[in-house]
């Protein structure tokens, strides 16, 4: 086995697990706060990566579009939190849940509808084109980029839930509802918000992916999968959980690529079953 | 709902029932329409297909002002939804309820087949183009026929064609779909390969719908292959090749596109990705032949862009069925059936025949190679066509040993 090769495999590994990672932190705030699976976390991941392509397209400038695809996201994410799962809480989860569900629908056939069924490419900006030479092995520099630009977000992410005050206060909602809502917090503005930034994670997450993968309407359908996975693996509304999870399975998937390629997506579901057997709240849950 | 009785839904149940059954005894008395079925996906897997589908098998049918020997062709679609069982559900609800003889499609291989058993207990004629060589080999029978070219002259084409451009190019680097289809096409490279003296570095099979790529090309890196080959579809082969750029193998190297669906797939990637891609095709739109540049014409000044594989397909196999009535003189599956083995025309993609042992078309397989940016004459210039092989499958690995009866 040639080192360039394993440590290329686990660059990769890395680089996907990031992204995974993303995803999950993204949907286990929403259902640890909100306690319902976002069913459209995936159309959103792929709307990200649309809202990046056009705005590309409209002043050509990749890093504002990187800006602007997560906030829109996750603007809609305000609408979707406030105009429709709201006036379901008193219904209950289900029908919450069916409402991601049709909106995940609504969101993949909007998307085709606006920019055609037709798969596209979208570059990356010319200053992240290529690759570097790391001495050990040729990696695009796009794929380094994306892995420290999702550590950040990843780290900011976590300095906003342990360091801020309504970080606190969000995390106290992951844990008991009832109980923040009796300390006098308004808990419909923190569903809100935990709603909103859970989408606008996936978002970017799309957004980032977009010129690694490039765009399709399809393109959140297994990133959803995954990111479920990820959040089961990880426990709920566990952010340290979601991203060694993240990373595990990003890793795991890669390494398997080398050995046994036809089973690279099976083993994300086969290291799911296993901890989840040992462990069924996952691998740093409570509950 | 006062006034509405018991006895009211009854009646109306019995006059429903009473129609259902004379339904179909009516629709036979009307010997002057000839249904014909388009199995297309609108939703599901290939929805992006299924539009393009339906337009070339109209255009081909408007050609004739949709009658043929004085009958009306009634054309209908149904969306296979990319599934084997709806595709069969619909197809038979096609055949009973509205009289459909002829199916044309569906697009995926793996609900072809499904579909083919279907033309096959119900005696419908039924024409398919994809990349299972199945449909004229193992499971072969009289009423389904293949379009699409065999996967030996695929591969016969695409590697002798490459070789005869780069004689040097002998370390090959595949990446295979991992279903019926991959394993077919990749089969025939290597033995084509063979007599070239190629070496296969390296051969990583990808399950059908990967989206994670980079783990492959970065394999595919490691063993310094003079050309990568992708045997894939679709997707898998757009993300492919997108994530063989992103890591800098292209355009230093080659990537072949084994089997392709030419404008379909290279109008998703960017022109700095198709640098150095050299893709095999069933059809593309720069063919020189009278029917396709017809047909071309026709498509472009009705849609706006060239045709890719896709709606080539339905309107190649839609002529065929045509054709083959024309030499029957008659609209009846059987007759249909027997003027089609056979066959033999000029038509889209040149000389086309009809093996009446397999139901394999033996026709041209197009070999491109893709333009730099610079090269490119319209943002469609995508590649020129620089060969095409008509090799047809030899005998010995020809799987259809008894075609059967009708």
């Amino acid at each position: 086995m040639k080192t360039s090769l394993l440590v290329s495999q686990i660059l990769n590994g890395l680089a996907t697990g990031m992204l995974y990672a993303l995803m999950g932190i993204g949907l286990s705030i929403i259902t640890g706060v909100l306690n319902i699976p976002n069913f459209a976390h995936g159309a959103l991941f792929a709307l990200g990566a649309y809202l990046l392509y056009s705005v590309i397209q409209l002043v050509g400038n990749f890093w504002l579009a990187l800006l602007l695809a997560p906030l829109g996201v996750g603007l809609l994410g305000v609408l979707i939190e406030y105009g429709g799962i709201r006036p379901l809480y008193r219904a209950g989860h289900d029908y919450q849940l069916l409402l991601t569900f049709g909106l995940s629908l609504i969101v993949t056939e909007s998307i085709i509808v606006v920019w055609s069924p037709v798969g596209m490419s979208q570059l990356p900006p010319p200053l992240l084109r290529g690759g570097v030479d790391l001495g050990i092995t040729f990696y695009p520099k796009y794929r380094l980029f994306v892995m420290v630009a999702a550590a950040l977000l990843v780290l900011g992410a976590w300095l906003f839930l342990e360091k801020t005050r309504y970080g606190a206060i969000m995390r106290a909602g992951i844990e008991d509802k009832e109980m923040v809502s009796l300390l006098g917090i308004d808990i419909h503005r923190l569903f809100t918000a935990a709603f909103a930034l859970g989408c606008g994670l996936a978002g970017i997450a799309g957004a980032l992916t977009a010129p690694i993968r490039g765009l399709n309407p399809w393109m959140g359908v297994d990133m959803l999968g995954i990111a479920f996975v990820v959040v089961a693996l990880a426990g709920l509304g566990n952010l340290l959980g979601s991203i060694v999870a993240g990373l595990l399975v990003g890793v795991a998937q890669s390494l398997v690529a080398l050995f046994w390629p036809e089973a690279s997506v099976a083993v994300i579901f086969a290291v799911m079953a296993a901890i989840l057997l040992v462990r069924p709240q996952g691998l740093f849950g409570i509950r | 709902m006062g006034t509405f009785t018991r006895r009211d839904v009854l009646k109306l149940g019995a006059a429903a029932a009473a129609a259902g059954l004379g339904f179909p005894a009516v629709l036979r008395a009307q010997a002057k329409e000839i249904p014909m079925l388009g199995l297309w996906s609108f939703t599901g897997a290939f929805s992006d297909v299924g539009p393009v589908l339906d337009r070339g098998m109209k255009l081909a049918l408007d050609e004739r002002g949709m009658k043929i020997q004085g009958k009306t062709i009634k054309y209908i679609t149904r969306d296979d939804e990319t599934k084997a069982g709806s595709a069969t559900r619909r197809a038979e609800e096609a055949i009973d309820a509205d009289g459909v003889k002829y199916i044309i499609g569906p697009w995926s291989s793996g609900v072809a087949l499904a579909v083919s058993e279907v033309a096959k207990r119900k005696k419908v004629f039924h024409y398919f183009s994809g990349g299972t060589e199945d449909i004229s080999g193992a499971r072969c029978h009289r009423y389904s026929f293949q379009w699409a070219a065999s996967p030996y002259t695929a591969a016969k084409t695409v590697v002798d064609t490459f070789m005869q451009a780069n004689p040097k190019a002998k370390r090959w680097h595949l990446l295979v779909a991992d279903y019926a289809f991959g394993w077919s096409v990749e089969k025939y490279v290597k033995e084509v390969g063979k007599t070239h003296g190629i070496e296969f570095v390296g051969a990583d099979r990808h399950p059908l719908g990967e989206r994670e790529f980079s783990n492959y090309v970065t394999k595919a890196a490691g063993n310094k292959p003079d050309v990568v080959v992708m045997i894939n579809f679709g997707l898998d082969a757009v993300t492919g090749a997108r994530e063989i750029f992103n890591f800098g193998l292209t355009p230093k190297i080659p990537l072949i596109m084994t089997w392709s669906s030419g404008v379909e797939e290279l109008v998703q990637l960017a022109p700095e990705i198709r640098e150095n891609i050299w893709v095999g095709s069933n059809f593309y739109y720069t063919a020189d032949t009278p029917v396709a540049r017809e047909f071309v014409k026709s498509y472009q000044a009705k849609f706006g862009g060239p045709p890719g594989y896709a709606p080539a397909a339905a309107y190649g196999m839609t002529r065929m069925l045509l054709h083959a009535m024309d030499k029957a003189k008659s609209t009846e599956v059987p007759d249909v059936i027997r003027a089609c083995e056979g066959l033999e025309v000029d038509d889209l993609v040149g000389r086309m025949r009809v093996d009446p042992k397999t139901h394999q078309t033996l026709r041209p397989y197009f070999f491109m190679r893709c333009k730099t940016k610079a090269a490119m004459k319209n943002p469609m210039d995508f590649a020129d066509i620089i060969a095409t092989g008509s090799t047809p499958l030899p005998a010995e690995y020809a799987a259809c040993k008894d075609i059967g009866a009708l």
